[in-house]
This record gives structure tokens, sequence and C-alpha cells, in this order.
């Protein structure tokens, strides 16, 4: 039946037609199609394979409207590849889903799901049911958790130093890496500000990244506090303010408009002095309650025009407008104010205070950003990147999400693996113990996962410029030897293979949950017989 | 000769039109085309499919009636396959399949006779009262189960054998239990809708859980809302569809101000007629105020001052699964607000799940809503998990109507053919024949499961026929050991509701392609199907 053709004929030899636009349709059934879906997946995983690691390279991606994006990270990689083939499809979607959980190991997991599916082809062409592969690979992922579960270490929460390491390890296949001590700090002292250890929950809503080209990669910071991207409304009013009392506006400064539609009737000259009057009196108004509630800065969602600008500048309130909803929040947040809808609800309680709020300029740009520091509130804090190009604040801005996201998962569930391919080889090991206790066909697909874990510190080995196969075999024997659950591929060539020593920590979790994730897909793939696909998507 | 008498013109030019043996032939063939295209579907061991619609939205699935669907068949007889495998999907919810597996076999052996000259009429008559004999025998076969544990424990195990066709089989112990406890959480009705299913990409399957009460993702918020308090103990809800935002109070009004004094008194009026609702809401006593309508951002900051948490644009079916838990109503003016109309749950918080901030309500007073959040590693992998646990709880929700079982794993196809097959020899005259061949029919189940295992069907459906014959009623399959076993004890169980209303429709659908000797078919109106650039062949 398989490419069947598409017109069918009765016993009379008329032709009939089934389905709508059968014709059109591209049909692929039975081992045929797992093979051609394999081939696929594998495809997208190969692309992966050499950006896995300490020593993995990058990958440049140019968008259709001429976009450059530069990055190592498996789950941008993906999405921006903007993959067609509905299989490649699923790939991208698992990275995705590693990415949303865990936020890194996005890499490893797709080559984990291709190392599958290859491993899956040598026993489809022995003629092994797929779905009885599938059911070895369960079985065989089980046994594997249940390995990293006896082998995980408790870590640490509380130790900031070890925290800062294992956010290195994240950070250290990543371009950043050149000062990877400082952006690694950064990430933990970030988390550490906005995470609520109780309820072991982190809001990452409440970590602003900003980012600015120019200066140096090594002038990145992190600002326990706000920065906004503007600037003070009137150019004479002062650049530093101490102390200050922030009064939080989401009201313009203009006189109140109804908002059912309406319309004034000005009849004589009287009636038009009155206006002007009214208006002056409005802002005056405002601008009084404003000083009077005590308030030395005021922060606007929205503009207000030159005539408020001077009476503002001329009353001395120094004042920013056209500040974001989600800033306004923030700072909000920070500065323990209230965000006041109406001037006729200022009171003195609900302004925010805020120990410094200063302008900052940079180089000989005319850019100007305000700080506010020192506020009551630390769970607010933002990250400010800087950079040589906008490529290089993208991927940072990545790499840091990505180390934010490590050390959340710790501080979610704080058990540990050893990475560098450690926990890897020390399932199959564990796993390849079992494989002879397990009855029927499985067995195969148990060895095969085996095979197939072995295939992460191969590539290790491979994109470090060692000898994979060698590496491998020494590596597998030596765990044996020692049965020490922690040696891996020594990628940076540091003269050991004690994964502890070298510090290189990866959260169980996402260990875990790359196996699982990779496992499920390979099952879906591998159950997939029969498919039918619109004939003209690959044509045109 | 056809020259010379003009031809009688009775159709419009381009009208298809068939009729008589020829028919009847062309149409089962179109129906067993349909029927392939699911056949494989089968059992423990059934692949599944991928089908990327012209949209280019892919579906994988393993339910028959959804990948029916999808196949968008024009062929006029074989649509009656799909009804009937939709109609099997919203009758019982399950064994979609193989309703339309049954159908194109008894189809397929009317064939011969057909073409042998056997007036359908005939066959129609003979396959009725068949399949009322085979009914009354599935009743008198079912178990009826009886006991609180073990009614529980039944319902486990229908789920669990519906389950083991799907993706999800590895975990199906997980899944059938989620399933159960989720149907005995609802009221008398089980009304389905009460079950929300909340997609999560990310995560292992096992992390998918019952919330016993309500989650929803977190809806669009305005500035203010993170200051808001995230958790609550016993808090009141209101339930509101109003928006509670600043606006014109009726479209298209105007006002003319005589005078600037007016202005402000009218903007005062419209925060005061917002101020006015909040008001009301805070005195109610709620804590969280939850809507149908927008929040606005200057709600959102009052409800902040005074610590309470809001949340607008909530879809409807989340809020009256709210309610039902909750209790309380959904109001549509705040002016009669008070005690009685609010909500009430113990617990109320906002998580992280995957990448999106979730809400939850759990321990609630009326407590017969529940959601299912369902992990997975892609989009269609979760898909595939919801229709399948929709299966499973349809299932469920059958079965505990209906608490009588049958054993499946082609057992009870297998006893249905054995019963029919001696029937037939009591009957005389041809129609023993059709009764004969109805009873060959049912083995195409325990066939077909067979050949989906890639198990010999020949020798397993020997040794069934004779387990069978010798009076062992639940002998079936057990495609893990590939061999024949008792399935009631091995617990592989369907309800007996399934097998009877798969049987009736397939033999319901059968007799109505039987029946059609002509189709007519008006010729498509040109403008609609072709596209530009695609000549019509």
């Amino acid at each position: 039946m398989a490419g069947q053709a598409q017109l069918i004929f009765d016993e009379y030899g008329q032709p009939f037609i089934v389905m709508r636009e059968q014709d059109k349709q591209k049909r692929l059934t039975g081992v045929e199609a797992i093979k051609s879906h394999i081939l696929a997946a594998r495809a997208v995983a190969n692309t992966m394979r050499t950006s896995l690691g300490p020593r993995g390279l990058d990958k440049m991606l140019v968008s259709p409207d001429g976009d450059v994006t530069i990055t190592n990270d498996g789950a941008t990689i993906m999405e921006k590849m903007d993959v067609q083939h509905h299989i490649a499809k699923l790939m991208v979607e698992l990275s995705k889903s590693q990415d949303q959980e865990i936020g890194d190991g996005t890499t490893g997991v797709v080559v984990l799901a291709g190392a599958l599916l290859e491993e899956a082809e040598h026993l489809l062409d022995r003629g092994i049911h797929p779905t009885k592969i599938a059911d070895g690979y369960d079985l065989a992922c089980k046994a594997s958790l249940e390995t990293l579960d006896r082998l995980a270490d408790q870590f640490p929460v509380e130790d900031r130093d070890r925290l800062i390491e294992t956010a290195q390890t994240s950070l250290g296949s990543k371009i950043v890496n050149r000062c990877i001590r400082q952006f690694a700090e950064i990430a933990v002292d970030s988390v550490l500000s906005v995470a609520d250890l109780k309820t072991r929950d982190v809001n990452f809503e409440l970590i602003k990244m900003e980012g600015k080209i120019g200066g140096r990669l090594e002038d990145t910071m992190l600002v326990k506090g706000i920065i906004i991207d503007k600037t003070m409304s009137h150019p004479q009013m002062p650049k530093e303010l101490k102390n200050v009392k922030v009064a939080i506006l989401t009201c313009p400064f203009e006189p109140p408009k109804p908002k059912t539609k309406h319309k004034l009737d000005v009849t004589s000259t009287e009636d038009f002095k009155k206006l002007r009057e009214y208006e002056k009196e409005t802002f005056e108004t405002m601008i009084r309650q404003v000083k009077e509630c005590g308030a030395t800065l005021a922060l606007c969602q929205w503009g207000f025009d030159d005539e408020a600008n001077h009476l503002l500048h001329h009353h001395n309130l120094p004042a920013v407008r056209w500040v974001g909803g989600p800033e306004i929040e923030l700072i909000a947040i920070a500065t323990n104010g209230r965000i006041v809808p109406r001037f006729a609800e200022l009171t003195t309680e609900k302004l925010g205070s805020a120990g410094l709020v200063r302008e900052i300029t940079f180089g000989t740009s005319n850019d100007r950003m305000l700080v506010i520091e020192e506020c009551p509130n630390n769970r607010a804090v933002t990250v400010f990147i800087r950079g040589g190009n906008k490529m290089m604040i993208d991927e940072a801005k990545r790499s840091l999400h990505d180390a934010m996201c490590v050390v959340r998962n710790l501080v979610r569930d704080s058990r540990i693996v050893y990475g560098g391919g450690a926990a890897e080889m020390a399932c199959a090991v564990e796993v390849a113990k079992q494989a002879d206790k397990i009855e029927g066909i499985e067995q195969y697909a148990f060895r095969a996962f085996v095979d197939a874990l072995e295939s992460i510190p191969m590539a290790l080995a491979e994109n470090s410029g060692l000898p994979p196969i060698d590496t491998v075999a020494a590596l597998k024997a030596m765990q044996i030897a020692q049965s020490n659950p922690r040696l891996g591929v020594d990628a940076l060539h540091k003269g050991t293979n004690d994964m502890q020593a070298q510090k290189v920590i990866e959260t169980l979790v996402s260990k875990k949950e790359q196996l699982s994730l990779a496992t499920q897909v390979v099952r879906m793939i591998l159950k997939i017989d029969d498919v039918r696909v619109p004939n003209d998507e690959h044509e045109h | 000769m056809s020259m010379m008498a003009p031809p009688i013109i009775l159709l419009k030019d381009g009208t298809e039109n068939k009729q008589g043996k020829q028919q009847i032939i062309s149409n089962i063939n179109a129906c067993s085309v349909v029927a392939d295209s699911v056949r494989t579907t089968l059992g423990p061991r059934g692949m599944d499919k991928l089908i990327v619609d012209s949209k280019g939205k892919t579906t994988i699935s393993n339910d028959g009636a959804t990948i029916l669907k999808l196949l968008d068949i024009v062929f006029p007889a074989a649509v009656v396959m799909c009804d009937i495998a939709k109609s099997q999907d919203a009758e019982v919810g399950d064994g979609t399949t193989s309703v339309v597996v049954l159908a194109a076999e008894l189809l397929k052996r009317s064939k011969p006779f057909i073409e042998e000259g056997v007036h359908p009429q005939m066959l129609i008559r003979a396959y009725s009262k068949a399949a009322q004999e085979a009914v009354r025998y599935l009743d008198s076969l079912a178990v009826k189960i009886e006991g609180d544990s073990a009614l529980r424990d039944m319902l486990v195990k229908c789920a669990m054998t519906t389950l083991s066709s799907k993706l999800v089989s590895a975990e199906r112990e997980h899944f059938a239990n989620m399933c159960v406890d989720a149907v005995n959480i609802l009221d008398e009705r089980l009304p389905l809708n009460m079950i929300g299913m909340k997609r999560v990409p990310g995560g292992s399957l096992l992390e998918s859980r019952l919330v016993r009460g309500i989650a929803f993702q977190k809806a669009f918020s305005y500035a203010g809302f993170e200051m808001q308090p995230k958790t609550y103990a016993k808090p009141l809800i209101a339930l509101l569809n109003i928006e509670l935002e600043l606006k014109a109070e009726k479209e298209n009004a105007e006002m003319r101000i005589a005078s600037v004094d007016e202005f402000q008194k009218i903007v005062d009026a419209e925060w005061n007629i917002l101020y006015d609702k909040l008001k009301k809401i805070h005195e109610a006593g709620a804590k969280i105020v939850l809507s149908k309508l927008p929040i606005g951002d200057v709600a959102t900051q009052w409800f902040a001052d005074r610590d309470m948490f809001c949340a607008g644009r909530i879809p409807q079916e989340d809020l009256d699964r709210t309610m039902a838990a909750c209790g309380g109503s959904i109001l549509t003016t705040v002016t009669q607000i008070s005690r009685d109309v609010l909500g009430e749950c113990d617990k109320f918080y906002e998580q992280q799940v995957g990448s999106e901030r979730y809400n939850f309500f759990e321990g609630c007073r009326k407590a017969q809503a529940c959601t299912i959040l369902l992990r997975g590693g892609s989009e269609q992998f979760i898909a595939e998990t919801e229709r399948s646990l929709h299966d499973a709880i349809m299932i469920v929700r059958r079965a505990k109507k209906n608490d009588s079982i049958v054993a499946g794993g082609g057992a009870i196809d297998m006893e249905l053919s054995k019963h029919l097959r001696e029937h037939a020899k009591t009957i005389a005259g041809k129609e023993q024949f059709f009764w004969q061949a109805f009873a060959r029919s049912f083995e195409i189940i325990p066939q077909q499961l067979c050949y989906n295992a890639g198990i010999d069907a020949t020798d397993v459906l020997n040794k069934l026929r004779h387990k069978h014959a010798k009076g062992e009623k639940w002998a079936g399959i057990d495609i893990h050991s590939e061999d024949v076993k008792d399935n009631m004890m091995a617990c592989i169980w369907e309800p007996s509701l399934v097998k009877k209303n798969a049987l009736i429709s397939a033999v319901e659908a059968t007799c109505l392609v039987l029946s059609i000797d002509q189709t007519i078919k008006a010729p498509r109106t040109p403008s609609g199907g072709t596209l530009p650039g695609f000549p019509q062949q």
C-alpha cells in the first residue's frame, strides 16, 4: 500500500475518490514512514551536535528580514531554523519544552533524542516492532531515572559560592565565558534577591534585563533597583537626586477628560478665557498636590506637554514621562510605593522611596538612562548588559537567562548530578548491568538505550578535540574500575576527569527531564506508521 | 441508433449518476478504503497516524474518530463510516476504531453475496436479526460489578484497557487513576465540561496531575498586578461578568458641556461609577475578583491597595468551573453583591508551571469540578494525551453509570462469533449463510490485533476458536506474551456498553450502505474548489 496509487478503481474499472484532494496528498506508510522520520529527526540532531559542551561552537542564523543571531543556545537555534518538516518540528518543540520547563540543557535533549532514533533504526532493520522498541526505551529510561535519583548529591543552596560555580557550568559553553565569574555572580545574585525561599518559587518577571550597545562585556552589572531607558523631562532638571520620594502616577498632567464623548461649546471670549484659566489652574493644582504630599520626583506613565513641563520645572519638581506599564510596576515594587491613578488620591503613604536616582550617560553618545537605586525592597532587580554589538548583547541575555534558570532550579530542588557526560555514563553503566535481567525483545532496546546515552560524552569529546571513542571507552572503564559515577569528559583539558573536582555540576531535575522528554518524543515518532501530507508543502 | 432518438435529459449536465449492483460494490470498496486507514491503530500495538492538513497543522493521533475527521472524506457512502465513528465517540467515547473496522468487515463479507445476486434486503434482514441475538447474548455475558472498592477497581481497569493502545500506555496506571479520581469528583450528572484540561508543554508525562479544584493560566495583567498578594487562606471569591474599567457608559452618547466648571464634575462622576463598583465588591468581603471581562489598570491598582487579587478576561468555561467548585454565582451587576453570592475555597495560590504562571484554587466548598494539568514533550504529544484521556474519562463515566463489563482483547468478539455460528445452524434456508458471514465478521477484531502486533493471526485465531469451543468464554489475545489467555483474569476489561454500542452502530451502518442502490451527485459549481495555478484535470 506504500505510496499508494492515489486513484482507486473498483471492479468495473471506474475510478472513485474517497477523500477530498487525495490526489494532492503525499502518503507514506509502514517502516518507510518511520525510516523517513528518523532521517529527518537525526538531521536536526546532527546540526545541534556541534554546539554541545564548553567547547561547542556557535551557529549563525540569518532571518528572512536579515536579522543576524549568533547563538549557542539549543532552543534558540531550533526556533530560528524555522524547520518545515513535520517530524523535525517535533524536535524543535522538544527543545522548546526543555527550555520552558528547565531553561538549560536544550541541546543535550535533542542530541539524545537523535541518538535514540539512530539506535532504533538498527533495531527496526532487525525487524523489531516499533512499539516494542519504545517499550524497551521506556523501561531503560525508568531505570536511568532511578539511577540518577540514587546518584544525586544534595546541594547547599545557602552557599553562594557553590551556586556561582553551578552557574559557571551553564555559562561555560556560551560566548560570555570571557567574564564567566562576573556573569555567574550576576545570575546568582539576581535570582536570590527575587527568590522566595520558603515556597521555593522564583518569579522571573521581577528580573528586568536591559541592554545597551557600547562599553565592554565586563561593564555588565546588576542593579539592585530599576533602570529605565528614559530621562528627566526637562533638560535643566537635576541629574542626581538623593533620598527621593517618588510619586508613581498613571494619570497624565493635563486637564482630566471624561471617557464619554463630549463637546464643550465656547461661545464667547469670556468663556475662552475661563477655559484657559481652568487649564492653568488644573496644572497648578496637580503640581501642588504632588508637592504637598512630599514627593520629590514624579514618574508618569503618560506624557505631558511642554507647558506642563515648564511648570514642573518652575516648581522644582523633577519628572519623568512615558514610563512603561511593566516598569511602573517594578518601580512600585522596588520603592514600596503605590501606583496612583488620580492626583486627588495622592497621599504621603502612597509615595515610594529610593536612596538615589541618577541619570547615567554613556561614552560620547548622547544616550542617557535613569537609575533608581538603594530601594527599600530588593525584590525587583535589573541586569544591565553592555557589549560591543546587538548580537553580543542578545546572546549575553540568553546565556544569563539560562544560568538564572539553573540557579532557579537549584532553589526549587537542590539535588544535583555531575556534568561533563558523567551522569549519562553512570546511567549507561548501570542500565547495561540491568539489561541482562530483562525478558523478551525489549532487552535489545534496553541495550540500544545504553549506546544512545554514551553519545552525549561522545559528542562532548568530539567537540573538545579529543578522540571520541578512546575517551569514552577509557572513561567507561574508569567508572567501572573505580566505581566512581563522578567521572566525566575532561572537555577543558584541566587534567582531571573527576567532575566533582572540576565543579561541573548539573541539576538533577534538568537531567531527568532531558531523559524523559527525549524518550517520550522518540516513542511518539516511532509510533507513527502512516503520514498524509499535502503534496504542495515542499514543492513551492 | 442513439442519433435517431434524442436522449431524454433528466439531470443537469455533469451530474454523476450510478446505480445498481455496481453501485453497492463500489460503496463497499470505498468503505473498506476508509477502514484501511484506521485499521492499524487498533490495540496496544497499534500505530499512530500523522496527518498534516492543508493549513500545515500537524496532528498525531491514535483515535479513530479524530483520524477520520481529519481525512476529510467526500465519497458519499464512505461518509457513513465517519459518522459511526463520530457517533461512537459521542456516545461512549471509545471503540471508534473497532466500530469502523467491524462495519467494513461486515460489508466485505457481504460483497460475495451481492456479486452472486442476493438481494440486499435479504442480507439486511438477516443481519438485523443476528445483531439482536448478539446483543441479547452480550447482555447475558456481561459481568456486573458490586461494591464500592470493587467498582473503583473496575473503573481503573476499564480506563487502563482504553489507554493501553494510546501513546501514554507506559503510564496507563497513573492516568487511569487520575481519570477515575476526576470523574468521582463530579456530581450525579457527571458533566464532562466540569473536568478542565490544561496543556502545559514541558515536563515529563508523570508530572501531569489532577488538581482537586481549579487551575488556570494567569490572565493578562495590568500594572499593579505584581503588587497584589498571591496566596490566600480561605478567601471569598467574587465571580463577575463586569468590565471594571473607566469607560464610556453608553456608546454613541455625546455630552454638551456648557461651562468648564462642569467638566470636573463629569470626570468625577465617571470615576465614582467605577469606584462605587469596586467599593461594593470590597465591602462584600471578597478577596479574589475574577471577571470574564477586562479589569483595567485603575481597578487592578485599587485592589492591590487593599490586598485583594483580581484577574480579568477569564474564559467562560474556567469561570463556570470555578463557580461549580467554589460556589457563588456569576454576577452581572454589583448592586446586589453580598456574602451569599461569593464563592469560597480553602487555599488560593499562584505557581509557576512550565513557563507559565498558574492560579490554583484548592479545597473548594462544593468541589464538583476539577482540573487536569497535562505535561509532555511537545504540543502534539499533549494534544494526543488529552484525546486519550478524554476517551478514558468517557469510558469511566459510562462504566460508572452502567457497571457491567466484558473481557477485551478479542475475547468478547470471539465468544459472540462462536455463539452466532452455533445459532446459525438452527436456521433453515439461505439465511443461514448470512448468519455465518455475520458471525465470521467478529473475528476481524482479534485478527487485526494480531496483525498490528506482528503475531501470526491464523495460529492465534485457531487457538482462540478451539478454546471458545471448549467453553472458555473469556479467552482472548495476550499481546505481551503473544499468546492466548483468559482476559477476564488478566483484567483487560471493557464496559459492555462500548461493545454493545459498537455492534449496533456497525450493523446499522452496514445495512444502510447495503440498501443504497443509486447515488446522484450534483456537479460541483466551478467557482469553488479549484485554486489558481491548479488546472483541473
